[in-house]
C-alpha cells in the first residue's frame, strides 16, 4: 500500500462541529421574515377522475394566502428520464392514494391544515389496478391509456401498463440450458422499502426582488432539482437558485425533485417565502418509496458445478409514474460470476400506487437476495459448499464483465477469502443456529464531475464542488484535496455551495461521489499543484522538475531550505503573469471499477415461533484505498444495517384493493435500532482501482445488498428451510417450518405472454 | 378543528370538574406519549386536554403483605419496571413494563394511561389482568373500584364514565410459591407494539408439583387483553405436566380471537399464542418452584426480538 499523510487515517469529519452541536443548518432550520407555511391535499382515491375542485372555503379561511391546485401549474408533464408521464400536481385524474391535489399557504401550519380540510375535491371513481402481474395481463384496466401520446414514450412492446422494459444478451441461452447437466428455476420476491431517511422532505422557497426563484432544498440533487423545477413551473433553469441545506439521510429518495414546485409556486402568488415541511405519513405516502419486486431466475450448470446459462427476469411495480431506475437491479441479473450465456430482462409496470424511487441502488439489492439465494439453492442440490461453488464461478481479472467491460484486477476473492477465515468456514453450529453468506457487486459510480480549487495567501485551499456531503463525503473530497497538495486537512475549507456559485455535478448518489468527484477533486488539485510548481520554479528559478509540493511548502528536492510556502505563493500570484492560482477539473464519465463485498450471517432460529435473531454479521469489501478507515466502516456499518433491515422487519404493506400505504409510520414500519442489533464485522480489502482517486473505489452500496440473502442462507442452514420472500418474517420462517408453504406466487404463465410479445420461442 | 384547550388539573376533584365541565370533547393526558401522535392521526381531536400529570399523590407505589400492591395512576412505567417489590413477586409486570416502547417512553408514560388506552395490545395489560388487578375510579359521585376484567370494552373502550378518573391499581399480594412472566413478539426489541402478548401466573401447592392457581392472560389477539379462563381451569389442581401445559396453550389458542393487520395474520398470532403460553407456564412454574432468573434474564425472555 502507498503511504499516505492524510488517506488512510482516521480524520475527524470536516463537518463534526455543527452536527454535534446541533447548528447545522437543515432545511426546515430556514427562517425568513413573513414566511408562510405550505400543507398540501392528497388525493382520497386510487384511481379517479377529478370532476372539481372548490377551494373558495379553504380561500376564505383567515390566515390563508393563496390556495393552489394543478390547473394553477403550466400544462407539462415531467419524468424522471426520458419518459414526460406526470403532473407536478394531479390536474384531471388521481394514480394514487396522497397524490397531491392542492396546496395552502398560510400563516402558520394549523391554519394551513385547517383549510385543506375546507377543500371539496369531487372524483369519479376508475377502476385501480395494484398487483403488478394483474397490471401486465391483456385487459388490466390502464393505468396511463394515453401513454404512447406522452412525450419520450419509446417502448417496442405494446401491452398493458409496461412503461420500460431494459434487457442485455449474450451467447445461445437455450442451446446452453439444453446441454446444461442440471437446469434450476427459481422465483423470488423482496418487499416495499421506504428509505428511512430521519430528516423529511423540506424546503423554502422565496421570490427574489429581482424575480428570480431561490430554493432551499433538503436534496441530493441540486442542479436535477432546479432543471425539473424550471420544466414544471416552465421558467428559465438560470431564474432558479438552489441551495441544497444540511441533509438528513436521502438514500436515493431526495435526487430528484419532489415538492418544492409547491412552495415555489405559492411564493410566486404570494411574493412571500413559503415553507414545507413533510410529516412522515407524507414521507410513506407521497415520496417514492420502493415496490416489491418479483426476480425469476434460471440457471444451466453442469455437473463439476459450472456454470453455462442464466436467465433472469425482473418484474418491476414503479406505482403511478416512472421514477428513478426502476429496474437497473437486472444488470446485475449475474451477480458476481463469469456466465457465457445470458438473457437477463426487466418489466416495469404501472399501478394505481405512489410512484416508485431510488433507493440504495435501486433494484440491485433485490436482484442480489434472488441471486444470492438461488446460488445457495444449486449449490446445496449439487451437494456443493456453497462458498466453493461461488469461488468456481466467481468473475475474475480479465472476464468479459455483464456490460461488456473487461474485468480489471479487484479484491473479489481476497473478500470471499477474508470472511471465511473470519467465520471459521465451513462451520458446524448448534441446532436450531445457522451461518449464510452473500457475494455482492456492484460499480464505482461515474458521472458528470467538476471541482475548483483556490489556494489562498495564508496557504489554505478552498475546495468548491456542486454536489452535497452525503454519509462525510465532504470530508472525503478535502482529503483527497489535502493529500494531492501536501497540506494538512484543516488546511482545506470546503465552501458552502449553490446551483449559482458551483460548477455543474451529477447528484450525490449510487456511489459516486468519492471516486468520480473525488477524481474531479484530485485533478483539481494536481492542476493547481501544477501551477504552484510552475510559479515557484519561475521565482526560485529552478526546473519544475527539480521541485516537491509537501507540508504546504514547495521545494528544491536538492535543497529543501531553498522553499516558498503555499500562502507566499498564493500572495505571488495574485500579481504573477498567470494570475491567482486556481485548479480545475471537469470529467464525465471514469472507467469501469467494479465493487466486491463478502457477508455473512449467522443467525438462531426460534422453531416455535419462527422469529430469527441475528446474531453476527460480518462483511469484508474491496474499498481499493480507504480515504478515510473510519468513515469507510461507518458507510458499511450503516449500509449492512440497512440491509438487516430489509432483510427481517421492514415492510412497507400496501392494500391489495386500493394500493394505500397501510404502515405509514416508524412505529408500524420497523426499522433496526442501535441496541437491537449485534456487534457488526467489517473487514477492509484494498486492491486499488485503476482510475479512482488514489486507487479508491466506490462504498456505498454494496453493504446493504447482502444481508437478506446471507440471512436467507443462514435460516436454510440452521433449520433447512428456505424462504422465497422477503422480509424473514417468524410468520413466513413458522410458516415453512410447519410446511405450510411459502412459496413466491409462480411467475411462469406471466413470463410465456411476456416472451410471446418480445417474440421469443415459448 | 385543529385546536385545544390545554388544562392542568391541580388536583383530583379539579380534574374530575374539569372533565365534567367539557364533556365528551375531553381527553385525559398523563404521560402524553399517545396524544400528539394519535392527534396528529387525527383519532382524537378534543376541544379540551386535562393534564393529570401534576397531581404528585396519584404516582405513589406501595406494597404490602396484607394489601397487596397499589399503583398510582400516574406511577411511570418506568418506575414500575424498575420496583424491586415489583420485580420480586410480580415478575409478568416487571417484565410487561420492561417490554414497553423504550426508555424514554417508559420515563414518560403512566401505568393508568396504559389501562385507560385500552389498547389491546397494551403491554402491562395482560400482567395486571393475570394477578387479578382491581381499578379504583373517581368520579362526581364518588369513588368505585371495579375488577380489571370489567373495566376494558373494546379497542380504546373503557368502563370509565363521564367525569371519572382511573387513579390506582390494586393487585392482591401473590400466594407463595408463584412466578410469572410476560412474553412480548414483536420483530423490534424495543419502540414496537406487540404482535402477541402473553402473560402466565403459576402458584404451586406446598407439594411443590400440584398447581395450586394458574391465570393466564392474552394481549393483541382480540378487542381486549383478556384471561383465557379455560386455558386456566386446565391447570388448577393438577400436576403441571409438559402435556398439560401444552393442551392448556391450546386453550388458550382456542380462546384467541385474533385479526389480519400488518403485524401479522391472525394464524400467526393464534400460533404465538400457543408458543407464548407453553413458553410463559414453563418459565412460571420454574420461578414458583424457586429457580431464580434475574431480571436481565427476564427481560431477555420476555422481549423476542429479530436482531
Amino acid at each position: 500500500m502507498a503511504t499516505f499523510k492524510v488517506l488512510e487515517q482516521n480524520n475527524p469529519r470536516v463537518d463534526a462541529w455543527e452536527k454535534v452541536t446541533g447548528r447545522a443548518t437543515y432545511a426546515g432550520d430556514v427562517y425568513l421574515p413573513g414566511m408562510l407555511m405550505c400543507k398540501t391535499l392528497g388525493s382520497s382515491r386510487s384511481h379517479a377522475r377529478i370532476v372539481s375542485i372548490d377551494t373558495s372555503r379553504a380561500q376564505a379561511l383567515p390566515g390563508v394566502r393563496a390556495v393552489i391546485t394543478g390547473v394553477d401549474f403550466p400544462e407539462i408533464r415531467f419524468g424522471s428520464g426520458a419518459l414526460k408521464d406526470r403532473y407536478i400536481m394531479a390536474r384531471d385524474k388521481v394514480y394514487y392514494i396522497g397524490e397531491p391535489v392542492a396546496a395552502v399557504a398560510a400563516e402558520d401550519e394549523i391554519t394551513a391544515e385547517e383549510a385543506l380540510a375546507l377543500i371539496d375535491v369531487q372524483y369519479e371513481d376508475l377502476e385501480p389496478v395494484v398487483d403488478p402481474l394483474t397490471a401486465l395481463r391483456a385487459g388490466s384496466p390502464s393505468v396511463h391509456p394515453d401513454l404512447e401520446s406522452y412525450e419520450g414514450y419509446g417502448f417496442t412492446i405494446e401491452g398493458g401498463n409496461i412503461c420500460t422494459l431494459l434487457d442485455a444478451d449474450r451467447g445461445d441461452v437455450e442451446q446452453a440450458f439444453q446441454d446444461a447437466d442440471h437446469v434450476f428455476e427459481d422465483t423470488f420476491r423482496s418487499q416495499g422499502i421506504n428509505q428511512g431517511f430521519l430528516e423529511p422532505m423540506a424546503c423554502v422557497a422565496n421570490v427574489e426582488a429581482n424575480g428570480r426563484l431561490t430554493v432551499w432544498a433538503s436534496t441530493q440533487g441540486p442542479y436535477q432539482v432546479r432543471a425539473q423545477l424550471a420544466s414544471v413551473l416552465d421558467m428559465p433553469l438560470s431564474n432558479i437558485k438552489v441551495i441544497p441545506m444540511e441533509l438528513g439521510g436521502g438514500f436515493g429518495a431526495k435526487l430528484r425533485l419532489a415538492f418544492e414546485a409547491f412552495p415555489s409556486l405559492l411564493s410566486m402568488k404570494t411574493g412571500s417565502p413559503v415553507k414545507l415541511i413533510n410529516n412522515r405519513e407524507e414521507v410513506f405516502t407521497q415520496n417514492g418509496p420502493r415496490h416489491p419486486v418479483t426476480n425469476y431466475l434460471k440457471t444451466g450448470v453442469n455437473k463439476d458445478g459450472t456454470i453455462v446459462s442464466r436467465e433472469a427476469y425482473t418484474i418491476f411495480d414503479v406505482g403511478a409514474y416512472l421514477g428513478a431506475g426502476p429496474n437497473s437491479g437486472i444488470g446485475h441479473g449475474l451477480g458476481a460470476y463469469d456466465i457465457p450465456n445470458f438473457r437477463l430482462r426487466s418489466y416495469a409496470a404501472y399501478t394505481n400506487k405512489v410512484y416508485v424511487g431510488s433507493y440504495r441502488a435501486s433494484g440491485v439489492a433485490d436482484m442480489t437476495f434472488a441471486v444470492e439465494s438461488h446460488m445457495d439453492m444449486i449449490a446445496h442440490n449439487l451437494g456443493m459448499d456453497p462458498l466453493d461453488f461461488r469461488l468456481k464461478n466467481a468473475i475474475k481479472e480479465g472476464d468479459t464483465a455483464v456490460n461488456g467491460s473487461r474485468v480489471p484486477r479487484n479484491g473479489l476473492f481476497e473478500c470471499l477469502a477474508a470472511v471465511k477465515e473470519r467465520l471459521g468456514l465451513p462451520r458446524e453450529l448448534p441446532e436450531g443456529h445457522g451461518v449464510g453468506i452473500a457475494l455482492c457487486e456492484w460499480r464505482s459510480g461515474t458521472g458528470p464531475s467538476t471541482a475548483s480549487i483556490s489556494v489562498n495567501e495564508d496557504g489554505t485551499v478552498s475546495l468548491l464542488t456542486g454536489s452535497v456531503d452525503i454519509s462525510g463525503s465532504d470530508t472525503s473530497l478535502a482529503s483527497i484535496a489535502a493529500e494531492s497538495l501536501g497540506i494538512a486537512m484543516d488546511q482545506v475549507i470546503v465552501a458552502r455551495r449553490d446551483t449559482d456559485l458551483a460548477p455543474f455535478t451529477g447528484p450525490s448518489g449510487g456511489s459516486r461521489i468519492v471516486y468520480s468527484q473525488g477524481k474531479a477533486v484530485e485533478l483539481a488539485a494536481e492542476d493547481a499543484r501544477n501551477k504552484l510548481l510552475a510559479l515557484a520554479a519561475d521565482r526560485l528559478g529552478v526546473p519544475q522538475d527539480a521541485l516537491a509540493c509537501a507540508d504546504g511548502s514547495v521545494y528544491v528536492q536538492d535543497n529543501p531550505p531553498q522553499s516558498l510556502t503555499l500562502g507566499q505563493l498564493a500572495a505571488m500570484s495574485v500579481t504573477s503573469r498567470s494570475g491567482p492560482i486556481v485548479g480545475n477539473a471537469s470529467l464525465s464519465t471514469l472507467p469501469y471499477a467494479p465493487v466486491f463485498s463478502a457477508q455473512a450471517a449467522e443467525v438462531q432460529v426460534d422453531r416455535d415461533t419462527g422469529q430469527v435473531k441475528l446474531t453476527r454479521y460480518v462483511q469484508c469489501q474491496d474499498v481499493g484505498v480507504a480515504i478515510n478507515p473510519m468513515a469507510v466502516e461507518g458507510q458499511l456499518e450503516g449500509g449492512a444495517v440497512q440491509g438487516i433491515g430489509r432483510a427481517l422487519t421492514e415492510d412497507m404493506q400496501f392494500d391489495p384493493e386500493t394500493g394505500a400505504v397501510r404502515n405509514p409510520s416508524f412505529a408500524s414500519y420497523l426499522m433496526p435500532l442501535a441496541l437491537d442489533l449485534p456487534e457488526l464485522e467489517t473487514l477492509l480489502v484494498r486492491v486499488p482501482s485503476e482510475d479512482g482517486p488514489f486507487g479508491a473505489r466506490a462504498v456505498a452500496e454494496p453493504p446493504g445488498f447482502g444481508p437478506p440473502a446471507a440471512i436467507a442462507n443462514a435460516i436454510y442452514d440452521a433449520v433447512g428451510v428456505r424462504i422465497r420472500e422477503l422480509p424473514l418474517s417468524g410468520e413466513r420462517v413458522l410458516a415453512a417450518l410447519r410446511g405450510e408453504g411459502n412459496d413466491v406466487a409462480y411467475i411462469g404463465d406471466e413470463l410465456q405472454e411476456l416472451k410471446r410479445a418480445e417474440g421469443l420461442a415459448v | 378543528m385543529l385546536r385545544f384547550d390545554f388544562l392542568e388539573a391541580r388536583n383530583l376533584r379539579h380534574a374530575i370538574a374539569l372533565l365534567q365541565r367539557h364533556g365528551n370533547d375531553s381527553r385525559v393526558v398523563a404521560g402524553s406519549t399517545d396524544f400528539l401522535v394519535r392527534w396528529r392521526q387525527g383519532f382524537w381531536r378534543p376541544a379540551a386536554v386535562v393534564n393529570l400529570k401534576g397531581i404528585a399523590s396519584l404516582g405513589r407505589i406501595s406494597f404490602s403483605p396484607r394489601n397487596g400492591l397499589r399503583l398510582g395512576a400516574l406511577a411511570t412505567v418506568q418506575s414500575v419496571e424498575s420496583n424491586a417489590h415489583i420485580r420480586r413477586r410480580y415478575q409478568a409486570l416487571a417484565t410487561g413494563a420492561t417490554s414497553f416502547a423504550g426508555v424514554q417512553v417508559r420515563n414518560l408514560a403512566t401505568i393508568g394511561g396504559n389501562v385507560c388506552n385500552a389498547s389491546p395490545a397494551g403491554d402491562t395489560l395482560p400482567a395486571l389482568l393475570a394477578f387479578d388487578a382491581q381499578c379504583t375510579i373517581a368520579g362526581p359521585q364518588g369513588t368505585r373500584t371495579l375488577p380489571l376484567t370489567e373495566f376494558f370494552l373494546g379497542p380504546g373502550r373503557t368502563a370509565l364514565e363521564q367525569g371519572e378518573v382511573l387513579t390506582q391499581l390494586t393487585l392482591p399480594a401473590p400466594m407463595p410459591r408463584t412466578g410469572s412472566l410476560y412474553i412480548k413478539h414483536s420483530p423490534r426489541g424495543a419502540m414496537d407494539i406487540a404482535t402477541v402478548g402473553v402473560a402466565s401466573v403459576v402458584t404451586l401447592e406446598e407439594d411443590g408439583r400440584t398447581c395450586r392457581d394458574a391465570r393466564i392472560a392474552l394481549g393483541a389477539v382480540g378487542p381486549t387483553p383478556f384471561r383465557a379462563t379455560e386455558a386456566e381451569n386446565l391447570l388448577r389442581g393438577r400436576t403441571l405436566t409438559p402435556g398439560l401445559l401444552g393442551q392448556a396453550a391450546q386453550a388458550a389458542e382456542a380462546a384467541a380471537k385474533p385479526i389480519d393487520d400488518v403485524r401479522g395474520s391472525a394464524g400467526y398470532r393464534r400460533a404465538m399464542v400457543e408458543a407464548l403460553t407453553t413458553r410463559t407456564l414453563q418459565h412460571a412454574l420454574q420461578m414458583a418452584s424457586g429457580r431464580a432468573v434475574t431480571f436481565e434474564e427476564q427481560r431477555r425472555l420476555a422481549v423476542q426480538t429479530a436482531f
